[in-house]
């Protein structure tokens, strides 16, 4: 029994001295450091851009290893181990510096082709817009000269007030408000000007000469502007744009003293407005 | 002997006070950690300066602690842990500069990243 008893121990012993010479030191430090070291290994930046790094660390870790295999005391082994964690985490550093950097001139190639593009994108619109604007000035002068032309056909007068285009007695019924085939041929041609110049407005003014009372001119001169505003609705212009007005035998343009004069007097007068639609009032 | 006579007492005393100067720092079995402690104080003089404390402040304070810590074991004239803490400093203010050295890289790449989304969304917009 005693024999035994004293292999067993001397066994024990025996174990426990291969033990401490076979065991390497371990701490959790320098295990962390395999780990960060086995994932720095795994990282592309590291091994595209930090290979020389990596390669320090590893140099550390080892040396870490080493003294751990020297059975090292754990201060000893997590000194190392620490110098190793540091240098592999600067090898991660160093792999994303580069990797950053190494995307910085592509991607300001990149950049500078879309300001380029952005630029004469910015070019082709500005000449679109001044094209634009030709045609427009092109298309404002063609039409104006049209309207010059048409009011022309219309005998059309400068006034202080704006054009205004007389249609006389001859084109209407005698003492009539109706239009003859004539006067409604001249309204057409004025519903064509209105349709094409759809911001001019028009105020319609009878006129009537002396002869008769004066309520009887006042209503046959209301009459008659009323006829001119009912053709031109029929030729589709809009009721708002046509102010109507009846001057009765007032503002003469010629003494009433003759018939042809007295004719003269009998009138509609269509004051044309500006561009804006503004019209000035008698 | 004629050796004798050109090399005076003296001389041999001032040989002899090196040899033994030279044996007693062999003995302390340490170096002074003076060079470590300058390469040390130098990294992290550059990590400051690299925008260590503002891009990685815990590595950059863990550096400038040991650097002072070795500076204070040197003086306690314990070289041994002086070296040690010194090497650590340098480990530490090393990864505060590299960690300063990726953000800014990352930060300039981003700028352009972001330049190049504005610009994208600006050219679809003109585009439609």
């Amino acid at each position: 029994m005693k024999i035994i008893k004293l292999t067993t121990a001397l066994v024990i012993a025996a174990a426990f001295t291969t033990g401490c010479s076979s065991v390497p030191t371990t701490t959790a430090l320098l295990e962390q450091s395999h780990s960060d070291y086995s994932l720095a290994q795994q990282d592309a930046n590291v091994s595209n851009y930090a290979a020389l790094e990596l390669k320090q660390a590893g140099d550390a870790l080892n040396q870490a290893d080493s003294a751990a295999q020297h059975h090292a005391n754990a201060d000893t082994v997590n000194r190392l181990a620490y110098i190793a964690k540091q240098k592999i985490a600067l090898a991660q550093e160093v792999g994303k510096k580069k990797s950053a950097e190494a995307s910085i001139p592509l991607e300001a190639q990149k950049r500078d082709q879309m300001r380029l593009d952005e630029r004469s994108n910015e070019v082709d619109a500005a000449k679109k817009e001044t094209l634009n604007a030709q045609n427009a000035t092109l298309q404002a002068q063609a039409q104006a000269s049209l309207l010059a032309q048409q009011l022309a056909d219309l005998s059309a007068k400068k006034t202080d007030r704006g054009l205004i285009i007389t249609l006389n007695d001859v084109l209407f019924s005698t003492d009539q408000a109706t239009l003859n085939p004539d006067g409604i041929h001249t309204i057409q041609k004025l519903g064509d000007i209105l349709r094409e110049n759809p911001d001019r407005n028009v105020s319609i003014e009878g006129f009537t000469d002396s002869t008769g009372s004066v309520t009887h001119n006042q209503i046959l001169s209301e009459r008659r502007a009323n006829a001119v505003r009912g053709a031109l609705q029929l030729a589709g212009i809009a009721d708002r744009r046509l102010l109507i007005h009846g001057y009765g035998e007032s503002f003469p343009i010629a003494p009433n003293d003759t018939a042809s004069h007295r004719q003269l007097n009998r009138r509609v007068e269509i004051l044309l407005s500006d561009d804006s639609g503004e019209l000035t009032s008698r | 002997m004629f050796l004798n006579k050109v090399i005076p007492t003296r001389y041999s005393l001032v040989l002899m006070v090196g040899a033994l100067s030279c044996l007693s720092a062999c003995n302390s079995a340490y170096t002074p950690a003076t060079a470590q402690i300058a390469v040390s104080s130098a990294a992290v003089s550059n990590a400051d300066g690299a925008g260590g404390q503002q891009y990685a402040p815990s590595d950059m304070n863990a550096a400038q602690d040991k650097l002072t810590r070795a500076r204070k074991a040197m003086n306690d004239k314990d070289y041994q842990l002086a070296d040690n803490l010194a090497t650590q400093a340098q480990a530490d203010a090393k990864l505060a500069q590299s960690k300063a050295d990726s953000a800014k890289a990352k930060l300039a790449a981003d700028a352009l990243e972001e330049d190049i989304r504005v610009l994208r969304e600006e050219l679809n917009r003109a585009n439609q």
